[in-house]
């Protein structure tokens, strides 16, 4: 099963786009979280710095300096900042080397990357005293950072887990449904190509797809009723006339076998017999070909033998007939075919081709190598464009035709059994005379 | 069974030695009647039985020459019938009738133990020939001669003799004269050689078995020696000796 074929699958589809609105969901919900987090430690810690800056410059004058130190001493642990920086920049006291760059007296809180001023991240607040001194406070912000970090990092993984998690379940869903499908759909390939006793595999209790199956299955159960019923009247039509009809032809011979007969009326009779006759033969086996529905005897057939055995057995009626036969058969090609009934096809194309060659003609079978291809041709009179999809239909023959008895019934036989192949049957023009090609590798997806 | 039928040669002659008892087994009394008109007519005693389980058990009863079994019937089927015959020993030609002419049907049959198939609607001519054929076909083919008259065939050198006269012949040919002489004496339809000598199931239609014959004759007949080769209007060909 291919990955293309997966993500055809309506399953699939639908999963990958549960999957993505989850995934959706799952990242604002997570987003939200980060923002109303990091914007509530941020407004804690602004609240602090200002609380502290306000109580740092209400402190007397003379007082600051040292509560400064004192303060900064204090944050033995470095988190709190504070500095107090003369007008023109220059440290006065705390625990602040320098000023640092950015940060405007009276302004909003400011984040720093460390520097040398000071060696962390921090959020800075300054102030202008009335003296003119700079007062900055400001906190240590790396456990702040480290928890929008980790916030964000678990945003990234639990939105790439949700999606690939979304994926996976996609396939696997998918799976099954995509291998249902393929079996009901092997089962409508067999029924189309003539197995009408195939039905869609179906599971008690069912959901939808075999509800859907079920009710296939009836309809096929009515196809295969009514198309019985056809069949079984046309058999029986010809089974029941072929009887009398061989009696009344060998009544016919042994009539003309009897002195005083008029022989030239009964062998115009007989032929005539033969004719309806071998219509009847060709009917029964279409039917028995049609009913035939799978190739048992399918195998890797040998077409360059079963060529030349066919030029074989029909180099003495060319030769009685003044028709020359030739053949050529490249060695070792093979195709997958039931070889007895390949046989019987060619064998139909070489009996048509020779007679309508007549006296003087000339008939080919030729077996080509790439692609694998039997083709039959002859000198005859050719089918009009117009005619040839027709000469595959039961009994159909071309009107000019009807003095050769028998003759074009065959191919009708031979469609029937490259039907069951799914070869191709071309008919062409050989300018003069007709083409006939055996594709035995039509393209694929023609019939799937 | 019994032996005594298998001597026979022709229908002529059957009538001298004694009449073969047939067994026909076939449900449809239409069919049936038609072929008990067309046995009797060749020179046969037919005897009828309706149903699987009656005619297993007088063919397994009493002693008949040949049985024709319908491959469908009612209770027990044609290929139940013969398997059962055949695991009870009886060696009994057996000729399987059937409406299904598919090879596999044919193979099946025959596998089952049928000595050979004939396919619904057949011509009178066609079951007779058939029928006598298998009342022959009962030895080893073990000969590495065959021999008519003055024509002979070497099988192991593979190769024909008329009168010290030797004929080239095709493997096609041989195979075909290999058949017609082991059948010496009987008549055999077009269909039949098809399917012997090519093995082909299907009805060739045309003149085919006809042209195939012909040049084969030509070259056996072909000295100043009586004719071996005979035609049998309407059915086919017989080799004999004249």
């Amino acid at each position: 099963m291919r990955l293309r074929d997966l993500t055809r699958t309506s399953t699939f589809r639908l999963s990958l786009l549960y999957g993505l609105i989850f995934a959706f969901g799952l990242v604002s919900l997570l987003g939200l979280v980060y923002a109303r987090s990091a914007i509530y430690l941020t407004h804690r810690v602004d609240g602090i710095l200002a609380t502290e800056t306000d109580a740092l410059a209400r402190a007397p004058p003379g007082e600051l300096e040292r509560r400064i130190d004192e303060a900064a001493s204090l944050g033995g642990d470095r988190t709190s900042i504070f500095g107090l920086f003369t007008a023109d920049r220059r440290r006065i006291a705390g625990n602040l080397a320098a000023e640092p760059p950015g940060l405007t007296p009276g302004g909003p809180a400011v984040e720093t990357p460390p520097s040398r001023a000071f060696p962390a991240p921090a959020r800075l607040i300054a102030r202008r005293l009335p003296q003119g001194e700079v007062l900055v406070v400001g906190r240590d912000v790396s456990q702040l950072q480290e928890m929008r970090s980790i916030i964000a990092g678990a945003l990234i993984w639990s939105g790439a887990a949700v999606i690939s998690i979304g994926l996976a379940c996609g396939i696997a869903l998918s799976l099954p449904p995509l291998r249902r499908l393929r079996r009901l759909q092997a089962a409508c390939e067999d029924i189309a190509a003539g197995d009408l006793t195939r039905r869609l595999p179906t599971r008690t209790p069912g959901d939808e797809l075999d509800t859907f199956a079920a009710t296939v299955n009836y309809m096929l159960d009515e196809v295969e009723r009514l198309m019985g019923e056809v069949k079984g009247a046309a058999e029986t039509i010809a089974h029941d006339l072929r009887t009398p009809l061989t009696r009344a032809r060998a009544q016919l011979h042994r009539l003309s076998q009897t002195p005083g007969a008029a022989p030239g009326e009964l062998v115009r009779v007989t032929a005539e017999l033969d004719d309806v006759l071998e219509r009847f033969r060709v009917l029964m086996r279409i039917s028995e070909l049609e009913a035939h529905g799978r190739l048992s005897g399918f195998t890797q057939a040998d077409l360059s033998g079963l060529v030349a055995d066919a030029a074989d057995l029909y180099q003495p009626l060319a030769e009685a007939g003044g028709v020359s036969l030739a053949w050529s058969a490249p060695a070792g090609v093979t195709a997958p075919a039931d070889p007895k009934l390949l046989f019987e096809a060619v064998s139909n194309l070489l009996d048509n081709a020779i007679k309508f060659a007549g006296p003087g003609g000339r008939v080919d079978l030729a077996l080509e190598d790439g692609p694998v291809q039997i083709v039959v041709t002859d000198t005859g009179p050719g089918i009009p464009a117009t005619e040839r999809a027709a000469v595959l239909q039961r009994f159909y023959r071309i009107e000019r035709d009807r003095v050769k008895p028998g003759s074009g019934l065959g191919l009708s036989i031979v469609a029937a059994i490259l039907r069951l192949h799914r070869f191709e049957l071309r008919l062409e023009d050989a300018a003069p005379g007709l083409r006939a090609v055996i594709d035995c590798a039509p393209p694929t997806g023609a019939r799937t | 069974m019994g032996g005594g039928g298998w001597a026979f040669r022709s229908i002529g002659e059957a009538q001298t030695v004694g009449l073969a008892r047939i067994l026909i087994i076939e449900d449809d009394p239409e069919t049936a009647t038609e072929i008990a008109d067309c046995l009797s007519a060749g020179g046969f005693s037919p005897e009828v039985s309706a149903d699987g389980d009656e005619g297993l058990a007088r063919a397994l009863g009493e002693p008949f020459d040949a049985i024709t079994l319908d491959r469908m019937l009612p209770g027990r089927d044609g290929l139940e019938v013969l398997r059962a015959l055949r695991q009870a020993g009886s060696e009994a030609p057996v000729l399987m009738v059937s409406a299904l002419g598919d090879v596999d049907d044919r193979v099946t049959g025959l596998r089952a133990g049928g000595d050979d198939y004939v396919v619904k609607p057949f011509a009178p001519a066609e079951l007779l020939a058939r029928l006598e054929v298998i009342l022959r076909r009962r030895g080893p083919r073990e000969d590495l001669k065959i021999a008519v008259s003055d024509l002979e065939l070497d099988l192991v050198r593979r190769e024909a003799r008329r009168g010290g006269r030797r004929i080239e012949l095709l493997p096609t040919e041989f195979k075909l004269l290999e058949y017609m002489m082991r059948n010496a004496g009987q008549t055999l339809s077009r269909r039949m050689i098809f399917e012997e000598v090519w093995e082909y199931y299907f009805d060739p239609g045309t003149n085919l078995i006809d042209v195939h014959v012909g040049r084969l004759r030509r070259k056996i007949d072909a000295g100043d020696g009586p004719p071996l080769f005979h035609t049998e209007r309407g059915i086919g060909y017989r080799i004999d000796a004249p």
